[in-house]
């Protein structure tokens, strides 16, 4: 790099870096081009920024010009050749230079340039468009709305849960919980004649329940299949209804086939096959069909006898006692006498005597 | 309200079990896909028409399923209610001995007094018994026994028996249908609530240990007289069938060769309305469940079977606001 001249361009919009250029690179030479549009053909630009000349000596160092290239942001046209100190091969020279440069920098600023007009993109097309975004926003706002106001629903929906909770198991009295207390809503019958929620595709091969639409497939069995199967069942299970219930550990009768006996365990807890009533008498309790229940009727009249029973011992009594009263009034202080005895008796016998008395 | 009636098909099914084979349904095959089937499919809606009753009344079915957990009250409060709405009078006997629900299902517990065994006893008259529903009063419940009372085998079938007659000749006249909820298995329970009984309905679901039960239950039915039996499949997920996860209708149909009164989608609401003690047919708005009840009911009604079933769901078409919820 020692021989090599470099000759740069710079714009001054950033003066503070070209300033410190110039200090570092150019000592001898420092140009200033104006443009115009005469000499260099810039009609496109219409930017009065300034550009530096710089001819890069070999007095820089390689250290310099690697900081030069890194700082350097903007186009940079570089010149080789040989420095002569006659001004006026130099001034050819950078002349034809400096076309080179123009052209290279035409370019490139071209490209700046639209890369410029590119940025902005979004001002532009909101300033442009300021009336339709308010109606593309106005949109996009009612969208969000409604889907808000779905997902609401929805979840609303959720959680309203109708009768048949826990709440309505607390409500009849199967659960027990303070809490929960709902109140399960009245329910409403519709019609079973006229229901809009089952209707027939088309072609009679699909069916539509609560809003599904379900495909259908015609039933195979045949009568034959059926009598098949029923003769199948018919050998693989020969089985007679039992007719006799008897307990476990009870002989069989010797009249009674012993396939037709079902044998309950003792402890079953649900069957028996002790009865405690007539068979006889249960069919005519099924078959009453008015008037007080056999069992009712029975219990009234043993009632009404054993009252009458009373009466007439309380009408015995009733005389004993008007005697016993009359005793009484005779001899209370012998009676009195009497009953002390008694009790010394009984304290001396102990429990059993007690017992007895009480059994009695 | 809509039932189908498809008019169709003579289709030879490829996984019947062997017709030959003498053995119970023990070993079912493997999940298969939907099958194939070409023939035209004509379904007839019935709109605004009550179904036309068939058969002599009272119509006595048993609700029956050998499986426990698999709908057996769930269908005999929503079928029953469902007849009750159609304007048929009904009366539901809960014959579950030990382990009644059907009251709570109805929302009846706090109205269940008297019982089966109170009546046996002579403690009420069969019309004290009966509880009658304040919302459809053509529905009436009757408990066999309470939780803690045990029922005397000895007659416990003749009993049944027994009040099928007095319920014929009540004053007020015969039901027109019974419709009894059998216990689970095939115990004592079953053998007293299938005593009575003219046809049974087979409550099953998509399952192996379902469709095992269901296929002995079916057997021991046949054994005891019931030639009319016609089954419910319950708790059907169209997004497992279509995923292979689950038998379709027309595979159980295939294994236990049995009319389809009904399919009923799997469906959250029915645990609601047990819940709340109020049966998925009184819906407002109607459940997928609560419609294909009430078409169940309908077909039990003409004693009709399905002709068609729903095999899956078809896709729906998305609207360009879709993403809006459109």
């Amino acid at each position: 790099m020692a021989s090599i001249d470099s000759l740069q361009f710079h714009s001054l919009c950033n003066p503070q870096s070209s300033l410190g250029r110039s200090k570092l690179l150019i000592p001898s030479s420092f140009v200033v081009f104006k443009r115009r549009p005469k000499n260099l053909n810039w009609f496109q630009v219409e930017t009065s920024r300034r550009f530096v000349c710089k001819s890069i000596g070999d007095s820089s160092t390689p250290d310099e010009e690697i900081q030069n290239t890194q700082n350097d942001d903007d186009d940079v046209a570089t010149a080789q050749g040989d420095v002569s100190r006659d001004s006026e091969n130099s001034i050819s020279r950078f002349r034809s230079m400096i076309t080179n440069i123009s052209c290279d920098s035409e370019g490139s600023v071209l490209r700046f340039r639209s890369m410029i007009t590119t940025l902005p993109p979004v001002i532009f097309v909101m300033k442009k468009c300021s009336g339709n975004s308010i109606w593309i926003g106005i949109c996009i706002a009612a969208t969000v709305l409604v889907a808000a106001i779905r997902a609401y629903v929805i979840r609303k929906s959720r959680d309203d849960r109708p009768a048949g909770s826990v709440a309505d198991l607390v409500r009849r009295g199967q659960l027990r919980s303070g809490d929960r207390r709902g109140i399960s809503k009245t329910l409403n019958y519709e019609d079973p004649f006229n229901n809009p929620f089952v209707k027939l595709g088309k072609g009679s091969t699909t069916v539509e329940m609560c809003g599904k639409v379900y495909r259908l497939a015609p039933v195979t069995l045949t009568e034959k299949e059926q009598t098949i199967h029923q003769k199948r069942r018919s050998r693989a299970y020969q089985w007679k209804r039992p007719t006799v219930f008897l307990k476990e550990g009870d002989s069989v009768p010797p009249d009674v086939d012993p396939d037709t006996v079902r044998w309950i365990p003792a402890n079953h807890p649900f069957a028996t096959t002790v009865s405690d009533i007539d068979q006889d008498l249960a069919q005519n309790n099924v078959y009453q069909k008015q008037g007080v229940p056999f069992r009712i009727r029975a219990e009234h009249e043993a009632m009404q006898k054993k009252l009458e029973a009373l009466q007439n011992e309380e009408k015995l009594n009733n005389l004993g006692i008007d005697s016993q009263n009359a005793r009484d009034f005779q001899r209370p202080y012998k009676f009195s006498a009497k009953l002390d005895d008694e009790n010394i008796q009984e304290n001396h016998t102990g429990n059993s005597s007690s017992e007895e008395t009480n059994k009695s | 309200m809509a039932s189908l009636r498809v008019f169709s098909t003579n289709h030879q099914s490829p996984l019947l079990p062997s017709p030959l084979s003498s053995k119970p349904l023990l070993s079912l095959p493997r999940f298969v896909k939907s099958h194939t089937r070409q023939s035209p499919i004509r379904s007839v809606l019935q709109f605004n028409r009550k179904p036309e009753l068939a058969g002599e009344t009272p119509r006595i079915v048993v609700i029956t399923s050998g499986k426990g957990g698999v709908g057996k009250t769930t269908t005999t409060a929503n079928v029953g209610l469902s007849l009750a709405r159609y304007g048929f009078s009904v009366v539901a006997i809960d014959a579950d001995l030990g382990l009644r629900n059907l009251d709570l299902l109805l929302g009846l517990e706090n109205r269940v007094n008297y019982t089966v065994v109170e009546v046996l006893n002579g403690d009420c008259r069969l019309d004290q018994a009966l509880v009658r529903d304040k919302r459809w009063s053509n529905f009436e419940l009757l408990c066999i026994s309470k939780p803690r009372s045990k029922l005397p085998m000895g007659f416990g079938g003749k009993a049944l028996e027994w009040l099928v007659d007095a319920l014929k000749t009540r004053p007020e006249g015969s039901p027109d249908f019974i419709i009894i909820d059998c216990p689970a298995g095939i115990d004592a329970g079953f053998i007293t609530a299938i005593t009575p009984a003219n046809e049974a309905v087979l409550v099953t679901t998509p399952d192996i240990t379902a469709l095992r039960d269901a296929d002995r239950v079916t057997g021991l039915l046949e054994c005891d007289g019931i030639r009319d039996i016609k089954m419910i499949v319950n708790r059907v997920r169209t997004d497992m069938i279509k995923g292979e996860d689950m038998m379709s209708v027309l595979d159980v149909q295939e294994m236990l060769g049995l009319s389809l009164l009904g399919v009923i989608p799997e469906d959250s609401e029915v645990i609601r309305s047990t819940n709340r003690g109020f049966p998925l047919v009184l819906n407002k708005p109607p459940t997928l469940a609560g419609l294909a009840f009430e078409q169940a009911a309908w077909r039990l009604v003409e004693q009709d079977s399905m002709k068609a079933v729903m095999v899956e769901e078809e896709p729906k078409k998305r609207g360009f606001f879709s993403f809006f919820g459109g």
